[in-house]
C-alpha cells in the first residue's frame, strides 16, 4: 500500500517535472535585453495567421515577422483566445493584434495604425445551392464568426452599414459560431446555408476545397484592416507603422500578397 | 494536408496535455484532503471558510476561473502579464495549472469528506485505545482505508479533468484540442478533431486501466 | 504518594456524566483490584458502556474522580468542572487500560499480524522482530497462529474478536476492559471467546467486564455490579449480587434474563 502510494507519487512528480523542464525549453527566446514585439492572432484564420507545422505563418504574421526583423525585435507569435483578445492586449500579455484585424465598429477600441488592407465582407455558400443572390438569402441561416464587424453589422447595430442590417432582417437566423472554420463546417454539414466572412478568408476556404462552395458576387460591406495598440500606446505603434511602410517600399508586401492570395492591399 | 505532421502537431500538444493533467493531480489531490479536513474541523471560521471555497469552486464555470487566475493579476494587481513569469515558466501555463488545480481540490475534498465520514467511529476509537495519536490513527487508519472507498469517484473526475484539459484554450495554451482547432481551421478538415479525439480516448483507457488495476491492488480487504 | 494501596488499579469515585441536559452516569463509585475480575451488569441504558467509555478516555466526564495505578486521571476542580491530568500523563494512563470492543474493530486493510504489531511499532516504538514474536505468542495463545497472514474478513466472528483481544494485549496493559465482548457473536461462537477471558482470569489479568452473560459473570467475576437509570443499584461478590440479590431492580432484571 504504501510504496504502492510512493510509486504513484513519483511517477506523478516526474511527469511534473518533464513538463516544467519542457516549457522552460520552449519559453519565448528572449536574449539578453533583446526587445520582444509579441503579436496577439487567432490562430484559426488562415490566410492572416495560421498553424503550419511547427510554426506560425500567414501574411499578416509574415508581415510582423519581417517588420521585427528590420526592427532587429525577437518575434513572438501569440495564438490567443480571440473572445479574450482586449484581455490579453490590456494586460500586456501581447503587444498588438495583428491579424486580419477589422478596424471598423471599433474605432475608438484601440490604438489604430491607417488601413493597410480593403477586406469586403461576401457570402460563401455550397456550390450546389440555389442561393445565387443576396435576395435569395431570404428565410435562410445565415452563419458568422463571434464579435466581428460583419455580426454587428447584420444584426442592424452598425449605422454606417445599414443596408447590412437590412439584409440580416430578412434572415430566418443568424448562427454565431466560435470561429471561422466553425462556421464553414456549419456550411459544408448543411446547418446553415451561408457563411458571411471576410473575402480573403472565402477565398481560400475555396482553394482549399475546390468546388465545394462559391461565393456571390454582391458584397455584405467593406471594411479593412488595421493593426491594433492598447489605447495610449502610439509610440509603439508608429514605429511598426514607419517599418511596415518601408516594406509596402521595398515590394514585399505585395510579394506576400500574391503568395497568399489577398487582393486588397492599400498603397 | 500532410498527415503525419499534424499527428506530430496533435502529440506535442498531448505532451501539454498530460502536463497540465499531471501537475493538476499533483496539487488537487493534497489540497483537496486539506480542504476537506478544515471543511469538518472544529473551528468554524475555518469550516466556513471551506464550505464558501468549495461552494465558490463548484458554483461557477471554470473558464471563468480560469480567466480569474489569468487576468487577475493585471486586472487586481495593475501587473503587465507581458513580464510575468514563474521560474521560466510561461504565466499562462502557470495559470491553468493553478486554476484547474483549485477547481478540482474542491470537488477532491467532497469526495475526501464523503470518504472519512464513511469510515465507522470504532476505527478511530481503536486507535486511540491503542495509543495511537490523532495523526496516526488518521494516517495509518483512517486514509488507506478511505482511499480504497473513494477510487471510484476519483476515478470519474480523474478521467473528466483529462477531457477538461481542453478548456486551457480560453488561455491560448498550446494543448492537443488548441492544436486541433488550428489545424482544422489551417486546412478546413475535420481529420484533426478525429485523430484528437482518438487521443483523448487512448489517454482515458489508459488512465482507467491504471486506476483499475489500483483497485485490484486493494481488493485484497473488503 | 496518596494513601491508596499500590494493589488499587482503578478507582472510581462520585463520577457523573451528562449528555446535554441528560445525567446518564450519577455518583458511580468502585474499585478494582490487581488480578481481581470485575464484572458490570444492568439492562440496556442503564449507561454500563458509557461508564467503560469514560475509564477508557473515548469520553470525558462531567465530575468525579478516577485513579489508574495510583496516578490520578480526572478529579473535581473547585468550580464543580472536571479537570484532567496534562495530555502526556493522559496518554500514559490510557495506555495502562486496554478494550475490547463489542463490534472488534479490527483494522480491515491489516493483517491479523499487522493489527498486532501496529501500535507495538509505532506507539511503543518496539523492535519489529520483538513486535512480531510478541504477536505471534499471542495468536498461539488464541489459537490462531494459522491466521496471522489472513485479513479480519476472512475470519469468523469468534476469531475476530480473539484477534481483538490479543491486539490489546499486545500492548501489555495493566487493566483489560470488556464491553460485551460477545454480544455481537452467534450463540455457537461465544464459548471461544469465553474460554480466553477464562484462560485470562487464570493467570490473574485484571479486568473489567461489561456483560449479558449471567453465568459466565457468576462463574469467573469477584465482584459485580449492577447499574440501573445511571447508578449503582448494588454491588458485592457474584455470589451475592447474582444469587441472592437484596434489591428489587436486580431482581426483576435478572428475573427477566432467566425467563
Amino acid at each position: 500500500m504504501k510504496s504502492l502510494l510512493r510509486f504513484a507519487l513519483a511517477g506523478l512528480l516526474l511527469a511534473g517535472l518533464c513538463a516544467g523542464c519542457g516549457r522552460k525549453a520552449a519559453a519565448p527566446a528572449a536574449a539578453d535585453g533583446q526587445k520582444t514585439f509579441t503579436v496577439g492572432f487567432d490562430a484559426d484564420f488562415p490566410p492572416y495567421g495560421f498553424k503550419d507545422g511547427n510554426e506560425y505563418k500567414g501574411f499578416d504574421l509574415d508581415l510582423a515577422r519581417a517588420v521585427c526583423a528590420a526592427k532587429g525585435w525577437a518575434f513572438v507569435p501569440k495564438p490567443i483566445n480571440w473572445d479574450a483578445k482586449d484581455m490579453e492586449l490590456d494586460s500586456g500579455s501581447i503587444d498588438c493584434i495583428w491579424n486580419g484585424f477589422t478596424m471598423q465598429g471599433r474605432e475608438d477600441a484601440y490604438e489604430w495604425t491607417p488601413a493597410y488592407v480593403d477586406n469586403s465582407q461576401v457570402v460563401l455558400v455550397a456550390a450546389g445551392s440555389a442561393i445565387s443572390a443576396f435576395a435569395d438569402l431570404a428565410g435562410k441561416t445565415v452563419a458568422v464568426q463571434t464579435d466581428t464587424p460583419v455580426q454587428k453589422a447584420l444584426q442592424g447595430e452598425d449605422e454606417d452599414n445599414a443596408a447590412a442590417g437590412e439584409l440580416g432582417r430578412t434572415f430566418k437566423q443568424l448562427t454565431v459560431t466560435a470561429t471561422y472554420n466553425n462556421a464553414v463546417m456549419e456550411l459544408e454539414s448543411g446547418a446553415v446555408d451561408a457563411v458571411a466572412m471576410d473575402i480573403g478568408v472565402a477565398k481560400r476556404k475555396m482553394a482549399d476545397k475546390p468546388g465545394a462552395f462559391k461565393m456571390l458576387d454582391e458584397i455584405v460591406m467593406t471594411e479593412t484592416y488595421g493593426i491594433g495598440f492598447k489605447k495610449g500606446n502610439a509610440e509603439l505603434r508608429d514605429e511598426v507603422w514607419a517599418a511596415y511602410r518601408a516594406l509596402l517600399t521595398d515590394g514585399t508586401v505585395d510579394k506576400l500578397a500574391a503568395e497568399y492570395g489577398i487582393d486588397g492591399v492599400i498603397e | 494536408m500532410q498527415f503525419w505532421p499534424m499527428v506530430g502537431g496533435l502529440a506535442k500538444g498531448l505532451g501539454t496535455t498530460t502536463s497540465i493533467f499531471c501537475l493538476t493531480l499533483l496539487f488537487s489531490l493534497p489540497l483537496g484532503l486539506l480542504v476537506a479536513l478544515g471543511r469538518m474541523s472544529k473551528f468554524g471560521a475555518l469550516r466556513q471558510a471551506m464550505r464558501l471555497y468549495i461552494s465558490v469552486m463548484r458554483g461557477t464555470p471554470l473558464m471563468l476561473q480560469l480567466f480569474f487566475f489569468y487576468f487577475g493579476p493585471y486586472y487586481i494587481f495593475n501587473l503587465n502579464l507581458g513580464k510575468l513569469g514563474f521560474w521560466g515558466l510561461d504565466y499562462r501555463f502557470v495559470a491553468v495549472v493553478l486554476g484547474f488545480s483549485l477547481n478540482y481540490a474542491a470537488y477532491f475534498a467532497e469526495i475526501y469528506r464523503a470518504g472519512i465520514e464513511s469510515i465507522p467511529v470504532g476505527q478511530r476509537e481503536a486507535g486511540k485505545i491503542l495509543g495511537f495519536s490523532r495523526a496516526q490513527t488518521f494516517f495509518r487508519i483512517v486514509l488507506p482505508q478511505v482511499v480504497k472507498r473513494i477510487l471510484p469517484p476519483v476515478t470519474n473526475e480523474v478521467i473528466t479533468l483529462v477531457k477538461d484539459t481542453s478548456l486551457a484554450f480560453a488561455l491560448s495554451v498550446m494543448e492537443m484540442f488548441t492544436i486541433a482547432k488550428m489545424e482544422a481551421a489551417a486546412h478546413t478538415t475535420m481529420v484533426p478533431f478525429m485523430v484528437a479525439g482518438l487521443f483523448y480516448y487512448v489517454f482515458n483507457f489508459a488512465v482507467a486501466a491504471a486506476m483499475e488495476w489500483f483497485e485490484k491492488r486493494l481488493d485484497y480487504y473488503a | 504518594m496518596s494513601a491508596i494501596p499500590p494493589d488499587e488499579m482503578l478507582v472510581v469515585e462520585a463520577v457523573r456524566k451528562s449528555f446535554g441536559g441528560t445525567q446518564v452516569l450519577r455518583d458511580i463509585s468502585f474499585s478494582v483490584r490487581r488480578g481481581e475480575v470485575f464484572g458490570i451488569i444492568g439492562p440496556s441504558g442503564s449507561g454500563k458502556s458509557t461508564l467503560l467509555r469514560c475509564i477508557t478516555q473515548l469520553e470525558r466526564v462531567s465530575g468525579g474522580k478516577i485513579r489508574v495505578c495510583g496516578e490520578t486521571m480526572v478529579s473535581d476542580a473547585p468550580d464543580g468542572t472536571a479537570r484532567y491530568a496534562p495530555p502526556a500523563a493522559l496518554r500514559r494512563m490510557g495506555l495502562k487500560i486496554g478494550l475490547v470492543f463489542q463490534n472488534f474493530n479490527l483494522f480491515p486493510h491489516f493483517s491479523v499480524l499487522r493489527n498486532l504489531t501496529e501500535a507495538q511499532i509505532h506507539v511503543l516504538k518496539r523492535p519489529k522482530d520483538e513486535a512480531t514474536e510478541r504477536a505471534l505468542g499471542l495468536l498461539k495463545r488464541m489459537g490462531l497462529e494459522s491466521k496471522a497472514g489472513a485479513y479480519p474478513c476472512q475470519l469468523s466472528g469468534g476469531q475476530q474478536q480473539r484477534v481483538g483481544i490479543a491486539r490489546a494485549l499486545a500492548l501489555q496493559p495493566e487493566v483489560l476492559c470488556f464491553d460485551e465482548p460477545t454480544s455481537a457473536l452467534d450463540p455457537e461462537l461465544t464459548g471461544e471467546v469465553l474460554k480466553v477471558i477464562r484462560d485470562l482470569a487464570e493467570r490473574k489479568m485484571t479486568m473489567v467486564v461489561v456483560t449479558h452473560e449471567m453465568d459466565f459473570a457468576r462463574e469467573l467475576a469477584d465482584r459485580i455490579l449492577f447499574m440501573d437509570g445511571g447508578v449503582v443499584v448494588e454491588s458485592g461478590t457474584a455470589d451475592e449480587v447474582i444469587s441472592r440479590p437484596k434489591h428489587s431492580r436486580t431482581q426483576s432484571f435478572l428475573g427477566r434474563l432467566r425467563r
